[in-house]
């Protein structure tokens, strides 16, 4: 199984490199943002970047919306360029083929993500030259890690879910922008529709909370949502109903 | 007893209203090149499919390789190698790649997948642009880079959905030869859907006509010609239309017409030209030459999927001369 399954990831993330290195598409994008997001942000938020909590929320939705341009090509992208079929046709086993798509997603994210950290840590030590060295602490890493592939993994539950059944990836991006939508701005529509002292309430037992034990619970949060899609995604994959024509 | 490679009894598939798979029962021997013919939309590729798994049958029983594809198709996948309608290779990777790719589908060791890929690219001439991307190529380079794929791992089951599509002429005879060498030298079994009737019957042990999804004739190429109607031509003196339209009151005459001086007669399955003869003998004609013509398997196909429409087609299969169809 798991060999079958980083032979799938090779297999996506070789098609992914290529494009990446020729510049086309996707990896194009990728790199801008790595280099916008990688100087200009750490920039003006100066060690805060580095430090904050708050980033804690930024790289997991950042990363997830990168992995989002992925992962609805995974098997809708298969389907239009006729692929599918012939995967479907090898010896692989369903579960190797799901699991070996959704790793190469969240590769994809994870190293999105720390090539952005890597290229802003260098962006700040360069502009603060002389001044005392500024890092991330190890426990502020750790959940940095942490987040960032429990989001990727959400996010390509999701994302793997719809593509199964949709005709074109343009179809699937769309589904997907819609869920990504309603995922990262219907928090906050929620606490719109909060009483005043309820809001308040809410953002006194984060403030109190601690960091450890918030992201404790949106560890908890996320590995639930992405053991529950995982799921639902491979009990969508069935060969006889994917080739659709 | 040799356990046959494939074997369905009354396979269904329906899609909405339409059956594209209509009681098949069909026994494929191992070891042999299967052609399975048909027109567009007869249910070639939807067999195809049933038999890897990738679609459910609506009903009936299907085994390849001795294995039950509604619980056992991971079995049949593991020992079979496809070759589907389209040739699914991935476009961004390289010819190599691609077939790396397959080894390791397939967990063959590294090096041994070099030495196949190798000698794969090699055996279909495509080793100098192993370092392209497939996208690249030309759609028949591409179609030997997918056949190549397909029996990457040696198999003892291949399935091929007209494999020759886009090969010219050169690269479909060689392709034919390794079809051939792997079946006779390697008793691997090759199941191939075609339309080109003369590959057919130069290369399959057994062929198999589908039409409607359904079976409607298989056995080797030359009993399926036997089994068809016959064409006789006849030249001599004395030959008119009276003559014709004699010649169609016999038992065993189908369709008689006159063409450029000759009589084409069209005999029935099983039908022979003596009494004809002896007809035409009576009636004073000179003959001089009874040449019965050996029909091709497109003829025979034709036939056999009814687009050998009456009225419409002389008996040799072009149009009647004079306009006038006699039966």
């Amino acid at each position: 199984m798991l060999a079958d399954t980083l032979t799938v990831a090779w297999k996506e993330w070789r098609e992914f490199r290529d494009q990446l290195f020729r510049m086309k598409r996707g990896g194009l994008s990728a790199l801008i943002v790595v280099l916008m997001l990688g100087i200009f942000t750490p920039l003006q938020m100066g060690t805060t970047w580095l430090t904050s909590p708050l980033m804690l929320a930024y790289w997991p939705l950042l990363s997830s919306g990168m992995v989002s341009t992925l992962i609805a090509d995974a098997f809708a992208g298969e389907r239009e360029r006729h692929t599918l079929e012939t995967l479907l046709s090898t010896r692989l086993p369903d579960s190797a083929i799901l699991a070996g798509k959704i790793l190469a997603a969240v590769l994809y994210g994870v190293l999105f993500t720390f090539a952005n950290i890597v290229v802003g840590f260098l962006t700040l030590t360069l502009s603060r030259l002389g001044e005392p060295f500024v890092g991330p602490s190890p426990s502020h890493l750790m959940y940095v890690v942490v987040l960032v592939v429990l989001a990727c993994t959400t996010l390509s539950g999701v994302g793997i879910f719809i593509s199964l059944r949709a005709a074109t990836v343009r179809q699937a991006q769309q589904t997907l922008g819609i869920i990504m939508m309603v995922l990262f701005i219907g928090p906050f529509l929620f606490i719109q529709f909060l009483a005043p002292d309820d809001r308040v309430s809410l953002a006194t037992r984060f403030a109190t909370m601690g960091t450890a034990r918030l992201v404790g619970w949106a560890s908890a949060i996320l590995l639930l949502a992405s053991a529950v899609l995982v799921s639902l995604a491979r009990a969508r994959f069935r060969r006889g109903k994917l080739t659709l024509d | 007893m040799t356990t046959p490679a494939i074997q369905t009894e009354d396979l269904v598939r329906d899609f909405g209203p339409v059956r594209a798979l209509d009681h098949l029962t069909l026994v494929v021997p191992a070891g042999i090149v299967f052609g399975f013919l048909g027109p567009n939309g007869a249910g070639k590729t939807t067999a195809i499919r049933a038999f890897l798994g990738l679609v459910e049958p609506t009903g009936g029983l299907v085994r390849v390789l001795g294995f039950d594809i509604r619980r056992e198709s991971d079995r049949i996948r593991e020992r079979s190698g496809a070759l589907l309608e389209h040739h699914g290779l991935y476009e961004r990777l390289t010819a190599e790649q691609n077939l790396d790719l397959a080894g390791r589908i397939w967990r063959m060791p590294r090096p041994q997948r070099r030495a196949r890929t190798r000698e794969l690219l090699e055996q279909f001439g495509l080793w100098d642009r192993r370092a392209e991307p497939a996208g690249h190529w030309s759609r028949g380079m591409k179609q030997k880079l997918a056949v190549a794929r397909a029996v990457y791992h040696r198999p003892p089951l291949v399935f091929l959905d007209e494999p020759t599509a886009g090969l010219d002429p050169v690269a479909s005879a060689a392709l034919r030869d390794d079809l051939a060498s792997l079946a006779v030298g390697q008793g691997v079994t090759v199941f191939l859907t075609t339309h080109n009737l003369v590959e057919a019957e130069r290369l399959c042990a057994l062929v198999g006509v589908i039409r409607r999804g359904r079976l409607v004739a298989m056995g080797p190429p030359g009993s399926l010609l036997q089994e068809n109607s016959a064409i006789v031509r006849i030249s001599g003196s004395g030959l008119d239309e009276p003559t014709a339209q004699g010649a169609l009151s016999l038992p065993g005459v189908i369709a008689a017409a006159l063409d450029r001086g000759e009589l084409v007669v069209r005999l029935a399955p099983g039908a022979t030209s003596a009494a004809l003869v002896a007809m035409l003998v009576q009636r004073g004609v000179g003959v001089e030459e009874v040449r019965r013509e050996r029909r091709t398997l497109e003829e025979a196909f034709l036939e056999l999927v009814g687009e050998d429409s009456a009225g419409a087609r002389s008996p040799s299969g072009g149009a009647m001369p004079g306009d006038g169809r006699a039966g």
